[in-house]
């Protein structure tokens, strides 16, 4: 338990120094983009007759940075906001905070990604053992084909073959957005329905795009795991086929968190792709919407969150690891 | 009520053996073909023995080992042969399903690494209760109960140790976890593979002595494969010597160190320096031991590096691999070579 502690705060405090790293790395970003949109704003401002400290004020609602003044005053006063959560005011919509505006977006493409990364790490985890048990027979091979394939295809690939298949050549699923219109919102079985079918392809691109690098790096790990010592031993204990399965299962999903922390960024990457594809109404169309308005908050907040979430993915992903190794959980004197 | 009378004066005038193997081949596939690790091997074990079997790495006393289980490791298979264990029959006819029961249920393993033998994932109870539960046993507060007598007989903090991860536990408590997982299911036939070779020495000397108590306690008939022969002489009643797949010499202990008769027993016996001997007698073995393709397919399998046959160029050496025969001296000594059956022909020529 203590060890657990211990690691927890270790954790938060790397998270901090990267949210910084990141917070910095954008304003000065932005700060040195041509033309410099922050002092160009001001600028605009005072020639349209408003006082300096009114069009300081304005400039500093919308980008959440101070337009004048010393360097370091601006980055401090930056920091300070971010710290409440200020990230200035969106620019393609008026009147609405930057964060409110990611935020929308992004439980949406939280709900995406959860479910691809949940559907494609079955899919990948169960695959990956019968591969790696069935290796020297045709259906390993063709696992381990088929695995690599799906890794290799890009995901808006992905996604327009999805959309193809599913939407023209054999139209059971809707193509646009997150829910239809036509349907009273709240929680009734239509909508319900509404959203489970329009969430399915996307979710669907995200799983398939993820599972072969699952399915293979279970594979490996699997057959590594046969190897080991135990394994024999559970068989000379008499221990049943299923028993067995279960002790190589469970040894083998450990490497995968490793890469489980990898695979999140890649599918909030991949968000931009596959929602442009779908036009599903998530952070990735946010962040494309904001780099065509030249929404610099915008994309400032989505930036962080994404920041955010991976941070935050690591840090499950590492806390799961220890529960399930007690090698870390209880580390390792013998008993007297 | 005769019949059981009669049944037990029975096994006990005769007492058969209680692991009969005869004419067993095993062989591994290879890219060469499928090469014999063990080839025609007859081994009895008594029943309430200690038979340690011995021989150079790569000899094929593991492959041996796990045939006693019915657990040859692909790519090998029982090529040829049977092994009879009283009381299930022959281990090559049973399906897998009584093989799986057999394991851990009437015959105990303790593996040569034993140092990495259990789920490090789980704690050694819940292992334990794993057991049980293939096994379908049913009373699991007998079977904790059980494993916490055979753990406390070892000198061990039983309660603990079945709350403790593999990592928690170190090499010597490990290797008694083992022998506790291995008897728990009050196995009668007990198979120990290397049981001390990451020991230190005296971890050794505790884990030897360990199995010398639980073997005589519970009445086991027991294989101790070793490459050490410190270790056969200082609890095992019976050895075999292997080399090259084939068991080259068999009996009792004493005998056979005092008075080894086959050439590739005599050199490995003499390799070890005895505390009390002469140093200079001390002769390592010259030569390599053989791997599965090196192994001769003609002849005697350990021809090329034996003193005899340089000396004496038997023609049988190069035609066949003598058969593990009885020698004239009444001991019940098995050894397998052309020159001892020779000479023992001509003593008792002589003799009469
Ligand atoms: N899975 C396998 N595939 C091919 N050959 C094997 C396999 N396992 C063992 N062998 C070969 O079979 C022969 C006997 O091996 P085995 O492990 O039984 O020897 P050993 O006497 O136990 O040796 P050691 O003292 O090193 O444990 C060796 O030549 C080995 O190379
Ligand atoms: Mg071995």
């Amino acid at each position: 338990m203590r060890n657990l502690l211990v690691r927890l705060a270790g954790h938060l405090v790397r998270a901090l120094v990267m949210i910084w790293v990141v917070a910095t790395f954008t304003f000065f970003l932005i700060r040195l983009m041509p033309g410099d949109p922050v002092a160009a704003q001001y600028e605009k401002l005072v020639q349209q007759g408003m006082s300096p400290d009114a069009a300081r004020n304005a400039t500093r609602l919308t980008y959440g940075f101070l337009p004048t003044g010393s360097g370091w005053d601006q980055y401090v006063h930056y920091l300070w906001r971010l710290l409440h959560f200020d990230f200035g005011r969106s620019t393609q919509t008026l009147g609405v905070n930057a964060s409110a505006e990611v935020l929308t977006g992004a439980k949406w493409t939280i709900g995406l990604v959860l479910a691809g990364i949940l559907i494609s790490f079955a899919l990948g985890t169960v695959l990956g053992v019968i591969a790696a048990i069935r290796r020297s027979s045709g259906v390993g091979d063709a696992l381990t084909i088929t695995g690599s394939l799906f890794h290799a295809i890009p995901q808006f690939v992905m996604a327009l073959v999805l959309i193809t298949v599913f939407t023209v050549i054999w139209p059971v699923f809707p193509t646009d957005g997150n829910v239809d219109i036509l349907v009273d919102p709240g929680f009734n079985g239509p909508y319900v329905a509404s959203l489970v079918s329009h969430a399915s392809l996307p979710a669907l691109a995200y799983a398939l795009s993820m599972f072969g690098s699952y399915l293979l790096t279970m594979r490996s790990s699997v057959i590594s795991v046969l190897g080991d010592d135990f394994v024999l031993a559970a068989e000379l204990r008499g221990l049943t086929r299923t028993m067995r399965l279960r002790y190589i299962a469970r040894n083998a999903l450990l490497p995968l968190f490793t890469i489980f922390a990898l695979t999140i960024g890649f599918m909030f990457g991949g968000a931009v792709f596959i929602e442009k594809a779908f036009n599903y109404p998530g952070m990735g169309i946010t962040l494309i919407n904001s780099i065509g308005h030249r929404d610099y908050s915008t994309m400032n907040a989505t930036f962080l969150l994404i920041t955010a979430a991976v941070i935050v993915a690591n840090i499950v992903a590492d806390l799961l690891y220890t529960a399930i190794d007690p090698r870390v959980r209880r580390g390792g004197e013998a008993v007297a | 009520m005769t019949a059981a009378t009669q049944a037990t004066t029975s096994t006990a005038a005769a007492a058969p053996p209680a692991v009969t193997i005869r004419d067993l081949t095993i062989v591994y596939r290879t890219p060469a073909g499928e090469l014999p690790a063990v080839s025609g091997v007859d081994l009895d074990l008594p029943p309430g023995t200690i038979t340690g079997l011995v021989g150079e790495s790569g000899s094929g006393k593991s492959t041996l080992a796990l045939s006693l289980l019915g657990a040859v490791q692909r790519p090998g298979r029982i090529a040829a042969g049977s092994i009879h264990v009283d009381g299930l029959g022959n281990l090559v006819e049973l399906s897998a399903k009584s093989l799986q029961e057999a394991r851990g249920g009437e015959i105990g393993y303790v593996f040569q690494a034993a140092q990495n033998s259990l789920n490090p994932l789980k704690t050694v109870g819940k292992q334990l209760l794993d057991l049980g539960r293939s096994h379908g046993v049913r009373d699991r507060t007998a079977l904790v109960r059980s494993a916490k007598e055979l753990l406390a007989g070892m000198g061990l903090d039983a309660a603990r140790v079945l709350d403790s991860y593999q990592h928690e536990l170190s090499g010597g408590m490990r290797q008694r976890v083992g022998i506790m997982f291995a008897l728990v299911l009050n196995a009668h036939v007990l198979v120990l593979d290397e049981p001390t070779t990451a020991l230190d020495m005296i971890s050794q000397a505790n884990v030897l002595k360990i199995v010398r108590a639980v073997h005589t306690e519970r009445g086991l008939t027991t294989l101790l494969v070793t490459h050490d022969i410190g270790v056969v002489a200082e609890v095992a009643e019976r050895i075999a010597v292997m080399y090259g797949g084939v068991v080259v010499e068999q009996g009792e202990t004493a005998d056979v160190l005092r008075a080894p008769k086959h050439p590739y027993a005599r050199a490995l016996i003499n390799a070890i320096p005895r505390v009390s001997g002469d140093l200079s007698a001390a002769r390592p073995l010259p030569g390599r031991p053989p791997t599965l393709g090196t192994i001769p397919t003609r002849g005697c399998v350990f021809r090329e590096r034996c003193a005899v046959y340089a000396e004496r160029q038997l023609p049988a050496c190069v035609a066949e691999q003598p058969p593990l025969a009885p020698v004239a001296d009444g001991s019940g000594r098995l050894v397998a070579c052309h020159a001892v059956a020779v000479e023992d022909q001509q003593a008792t020529g002589e003799t009469a």
